[in-house]
């Protein structure tokens, strides 16, 4: 019997049972892989719908314009106190972290490199509580539970979060561009800011606002710091403050079904704000490495 | 890096100054590191007078003790071990749920859906790490605890409760908070960075080992099964090691729903507190420098914890990047 191609080609294409387990597993593991991926997005929906829904009935115009003991309860001071402070921490911890992330890319020594990331890698992964208790300790016996204390505590949290992003956007900007504007007899800096810094702006700018929304939803360390008040407080960061994640977490623990009600509301608008940041920010750049 | 080298001239250049501005920046986070260690060490260290840090490890009595007629604080005795009892269970619960969904939805987005349906997917993914944790903890304790108490709690307890320790409840009267609860609650929050990072990896294996394989007639999953999860492995590790350091820190989302408890609870259905949950929930009262010394001491092993995370995964990660290199 003469072994003719056909004859291998009917072997090798014949399904035997060994290969119908193993599709047989191939498509159970497609869909057991795909449930996961369902899965992954259910909780999101399900808190969106949830907070929606509870927050609903709270949600009247009044509430963004009213003070917590005014006849008709607000969380004006919140959101005020709130955009203040992530405010002043974006405005002194952006730039230090983008001076940082220069640093880093444009003139570090490989060692100093080496170790200047190992530092952000340890501080990116500092829990927001221990930043809250450091300056709790250092910070409250000095100037007492204050702005100041909580911008400082933020701080701690985005500064490296911003200068690990600078200098990954500024890896990105080709280094040819800063050859051509060096061999233009440009000196280093007015390139690295001119050339680097500007390319890879847009970039950075993200950054920035990834950490504004970061340090917007921090409660743990203004708990210890800013600790809330009932009083609205325009730009006195030496006293106490109100921000909306105190007022959640406070409100929630309450027993009236009109704080946690209000709790509700307050927590949809962080929500929303966050998401909008996030959904713009990262709308353009879906596959950012960044942040 | 950008030819600095060429120049060195002498005096205060625009160059050196700008240099020296921007390398500020970077010496700040220096002195931040420097200052929390010193901080928590120097601000602890009261603690040690009066008790040895194994105490601290190994009792799970938390008790400011009394204060005796010479102002002196008599009988105090600070242990955690409940506390990292809580952070330990709650931590590996959040894992053991969020490294395989997160693992699985991460092949799913890179090898199995179509583009148009990846990258909304992934967006929405990683929307949900946008979302504050305070309000996390506000759902879980509206809504998603009761949920799981009715569920898979019930569930777990009813069918292995009877024979397994620490999975026990009473069916009749289940706890109004529990440990478990709590660690689920963080599998949802450290779900998102599980899955952005192996997504990452699993993305870096080279397109040429895949096709080599499917050359020889494997089936997709064989693909995934004998060489995207083998080579993207240790990368895969270093995501679930740093979504763990996430949720060893978290706080307010757990001390929402994990009820507070001190000591060591009886079944992982119990309430209970972590390292994180304790700090926030004890930190109001706690005066004199002993029980100030106490918190810090809390705050250190966090820090310390979290910082030996941070480093294993970096040295993780390097050795991916090395051998994918060679790969």
């Amino acid at each position: 019997m003469s072994i003719s191609a056909d004859s291998i080609a009917k072997v090798l294409t014949q399904p035997t049972s060994g290969e119908h387990a193993r599709q047989r597993v191939n498509w159970t593991m497609r869909i057991i892989v795909g449930v996961a991926a369902i899965l992954a997005i259910l909780p999101l929906i399900a808190l969106i719908l949830f907070v929606v829904l509870k927050a609903a009935p709270y949600l009247v115009p009044s509430f963004f314009f009213n003070n917590p003991l005014d006849t008709e309860p607000g969380i004006l001071n919140a959101i005020v106190g709130s955009l203040q402070l992530t405010g002043l921490t974006v405005l002194i911890s952006g730039p230090i972290g983008i001076a940082g992330g220069v640093y880093l890319s444009e003139f570090a020594s490989p060692r100093v490199v080496a170790v200047g990331e190992t530092v952000i890698d340890v501080m990116l992964g500092v829990p927001s509580i221990v930043a809250g208790v450091f300056a709790y300790l250092i910070l409250v016996p000095v100037l007492g539970f204050s702005g100041w204390a909580a911008v400082a505590a933020l701080s701690i949290l985005t500064v490296p979060i911003m200068m690990r992003s600078t200098q990954e956007v500024l890896r990105l900007v080709p280094q040819a561009i800063r050859e051509a504007s060096l061999a233009l007899g440009v000196p280093v800096w007015k390139t690295a800011l001119f050339v680097s810094v500007r390319t890879a702006l847009p970039g950075i700018l993200t950054g920035v606002i990834l950490a504004f929304s970061r340090a917007l939803g921090e409660t743990a360390p203004l708990l210890m710091t800013a600790r809330g008040t009932n009083a609205e407080n325009w730009l006195d960061f030496s006293t106490t403050m109100n921000a909306m994640p105190i007022v959640i977490y406070q409100y929630a623990a309450a027993a009236s079904d009109l704080l946690i009600g209000q709790a509700w509301a307050t927590a949809l608008i962080l929500m929303v704000i966050a998401l909008t940041i996030n959904v713009l920010v990262r709308g353009r750049t879906v596959n950012s490495r960044t942040a | 890096m950008a030819g600095l080298e060429l120049r060195r001239t002498s005096g205060l250049s625009a160059d050196s100054l700008f240099r020296r501005i921007t390398g500020t920046g970077l010496l700040v986070l220096f002195i931040v590191l420097i200052g929390l260690v010193v901080a928590f060490v120097g601000y602890s260290n009261p603690l040690w007078t009066i008790q040895s840090p194994i105490d601290f490890l190994t009792s799970s009595t938390w008790s400011a003790g009394t204060i005796d007629e010479n102002g002196q604080v008599a009988n105090a005795l600070y242990g955690a071990l409940g506390a990292i009892f809580g952070t330990v269970a709650t931590s590996l619960i959040a894992v053991l749920f969020a490294a395989p969904i997160g693992i699985f939805a991460a092949i799913f987005l890179v090898e199995f859906a179509p583009p148009r349906l990846a990258a909304p997917l992934t967006f929405i993914v990683e929307l949900i790490a946008a979302i504050p944790s305070v309000v996390f903890g506000l759902w879980a304790a509206g809504d998603l605890s009761n949920r799981l108490r009715d569920t898979i709690e019930w569930w777990i307890a009813s069918s292995f409760g009877h024979f397994i320790p620490f999975l026990s409840e009473d069916p009749e009267s289940p706890a109004a908070d529990s440990v478990f609860r709590a660690g689920f609650l963080l599998a949802i929050m450290i779900l998102p960075m599980v899955v952005a990072v192996s997504r990452e990896f699993i993305r870096s294996v080279p397109i040429s080992l895949r096709e080599g394989y499917i050359g020889m007639g494997a089936t997709k999953w064989e693909v995934i099964r004998d060489v995207i999860l083998p080579t993207a492995r240790i990368g895969l590790i270093g995501g679930i090691l740093l979504a763990l350091g996430r949720a060893i820190g978290e706080t307010v989302a757990v001390t929402m729903v994990i009820g507070n408890a001190e000591g060591i609870p009886s079944s992982l259905f119990q309430p209970g507190q972590t390292v994180a949950s304790k700090i926030a929930s004890n930190i109001g009262e706690a005066s004199g420098e002993i029980a100030i010394g106490a918190i810090a001491a809390l705050g250190l092993s966090l820090f310390l914890l979290t910082t030996v995370i941070s480093l294993v995964v970096r040295v993780l990660v390097r050795r991916f990047a090395v051998r994918g290199g060679r790969v």
